[in-house]
């Protein structure tokens, strides 16, 4: 949004072509999130009457062991984060050098992103379980089973590795490669001629110059672990087992859906709405910063 | 892809060693799957890791059929091209106007379309259904294309605004000279122009309404008008379902994704880069 040419101005024209979408948002975007606001302060079923009791949802909330555990859980995925730019650089670094068969490789690692959350999710329901492949492959190897949808501290940690490392991959893989190929050949020409091994050339050239993308990826990530974990979740371990695998956005579907506490469940979505404000303040000043 | 490079040949061979097995690591839960999917009942929980003894199709018969995946095959193919259709006209409009007009509270309301495009479903999901009730659109294929189209738009609309805001201002400078109106300035000049990335949007929106789950669990109940992904999010929770037919489900929910790669793979990578917000 570079063009501002003078002050004059185009008219209705504009709205009119903004018109449908404004008109989905505002019904589709806007009313529920203002209706979830003023919900979060009622006692309601999701249909009939609603009761005004102003903070007891919030106080509720607050003394609630599954809400805490939602928060621990969402912070827990965050933590995976950097383990997951570290380890999509250092394969892309590994594609960017040419290696054989570099574009099989990224094809096959992109696959989870092509088939999404429901399938991958489901997929691992079978993968994981005692009867698995991984479990039969680990039980011939030392001769006992990982229950790792079973166990509360594996579950959780099974649906942070997968979706946040792995899940990622393949799409970061073409990520990372297309912003590396914009950096200038002259410069890792140079590095090679100044002797700069590999993981000198991947950390003194390629990560300083593609900042902004490792930046942008890093606010994704935000994103995916706050705002779009639910279906991998709920077909996966179905936020077992207990309330283990429970993340803000799980807790409110659990909360809503299927103890009918829409109430009680608007006050989750309201710290979730101001998390998501957070990340969005975070993107908008990366932008800004990159424009500059 | 390169000539030089710092690799020695020792650290090649560790390379490649290394990225075998993360592709035979992260293809195993897929062989799990289409392995499983042709046993029969009975071999599965004695042979869960071999190949098939003599591989049978049972599974797919009755996954297709009485798991009515083909039906759902059929509903996804139906709701999501209307719903791209939609999208696509959507985005472009608005992405013109974002990129190329010049209004009051342009960029405050393009920074709102921004943040929107990250809301989390859960936080929409309650007041979503309701609505969608209330416009008697429950249980209506109109209905989840409405939640959807609205919900993915703003992030549509982004990838369209950056690209327009790109295009030299002149071709718009140029057409109005002439006289030709806004609508026509869009449909004969900037949408030709913009094909490649009104592909790339079609394709995102496909992969993102084909893969959606929570509008459609709460907008579609009834079983006949689900969506295959909904179908095997429903399958995953039937209590007792055994293995081998759930696996077949999945493999017949895989064919379309994957002949959308097959056909798209352009526009696909063209859509990470564009839609990760183009560092």
């Amino acid at each position: 949004m570079h063009n501002r040419r003078g002050f004059e101005r185009d008219g209705a024209a504009p709205y009119v072509f903004l018109a449908p979408l404004l008109v989905l948002l505002a019904a589709f975007m806007i009313y529920p999130v203002v209706m979830n606001i003023i919900t979060s302060f009622t006692e309601w079923k999701g249909y009939g009457p609603w009761k005004w009791i102003w903070l007891a949802n919030y106080k509720t909330m607050i003394a609630d062991e599954e809400f805490w555990t939602s928060i621990k859980n969402t912070a827990l995925m965050v933590l995976y984060i950097p383990l997951s730019t570290i380890v999509t650089l250092l394969i892309t670094a590994f594609l960017r050098e040419g290696i054989r068969g570099w574009k099989v490789y990224r094809a096959i690692l992109y696959i989870p992103n092509l088939l999404g959350y429901v399938l991958m999710g489901v997929i691992f329901s079978i993968y994981l379980r005692d009867d698995g492949v991984l479990n039969m492959a680990i039980k011939r190897l030392t001769g006992s089973t990982i229950h790792f949808l079973i166990t509360p501290v594996l579950a959780i940690n099974a649906v942070g590795f997968l979706l946040v490392v792995f899940l990622h991959l393949g799409f970061g893989l073409i990520y990372f490669l297309a912003a590396m190929n914009g950096i200038d050949k002259s410069i890792y020409e140079a590095a090679l001629i100044d002797g700069a091994g590999f993981w000198r050339t991947l950390f003194k050239v390629s990560i300083p110059s593609i900042r902004f993308s490792v930046e942008f990826w890093v606010v994704f990530s935000f994103i995916e672990v706050f705002a779009r974990m639910f279906s991998f979740i709920h077909t996966l371990t179905q936020g077992g087992p207990g309330y283990s695998t429970f993340t803000l956005e799980y807790g409110i579907f659990i909360q809503a859906f299927s103890k009918f506490k829409v109430g009680y469940s608007s006050a989750w979505s309201v710290v979730l709405f101001l998390f998501c404000a957070m990340i969005s303040i975070a993107q908008i000043r990366l932008m800004k910063r990159r424009d500059e | 892809m390169k000539k030089v490079s710092p690799f020695s040949p020792t650290a090649r061979i560790l390379v490649q060693i290394v990225m075998i097995i993360l592709v035979v690591a992260s293809l195993l839960p897929l062989y799990n799957v289409i392995s499983a999917s042709l046993k029969s009942i009975d071999e599965y929980p004695t042979n869960p890791v071999l190949l098939p003894k003599a591989p049978i199709f049972d599974n797919y018969k009755y996954a297709a059929f009485a798991g009515h995946l083909i039906r759902f095959t059929v509903n996804s193919l139906i709701y999501v091209p209307v719903g791209v259709a939609l999208y696509v006209v959507i985005c472009l409009m608005a992405g013109y106007a974002f990129g190329k007009m010049r209004f009051a509270f342009r960029r405050s309301i393009f920074l709102l379309v921004l943040f929107m495009s990250i809301f989390p479903q859960l936080l929409l999901a309650t007041q979503v259904s309701k609505l969608i009730s209330l416009m008697h659109l429950t249980n209506t294929g109109l209905g989840v294309i409405l939640s959807w189209v609205a919900y993915f738009s703003p992030f549509g609309t982004y990838i369209m605004t950056t690209y327009f805001a790109d295009m030299p201002y002149e071709l718009v400078e140029a057409a109005r000279i002439d006289g030709a109106s806004q609508v026509r300035i869009l449909v004969s000049i900037m949408a030709p122009l913009a094909l490649p990335m009104i592909a790339t949007i079609a394709i995102i929106g496909f992969q993102s309404m084909w893969n959606e789950l929570p509008f459609s669990m709460l907008i579609l109940q009834q079983e006949s008008l689900r969506t295959v992904t909904l179908g095997i999010a429903v399958l995953r929770g039937e209590y007792g379902l055994r293995v081998p037919i759930l696996s077949a489900a999945l493999v017949i929910a895989m064919i379309v994704p994957l002949l959308i790669f097959l056909l798209f793979q352009r526009y696909i990578t063209l859509g990470v880069t564009a839609g990760a917000m183009k560092g």
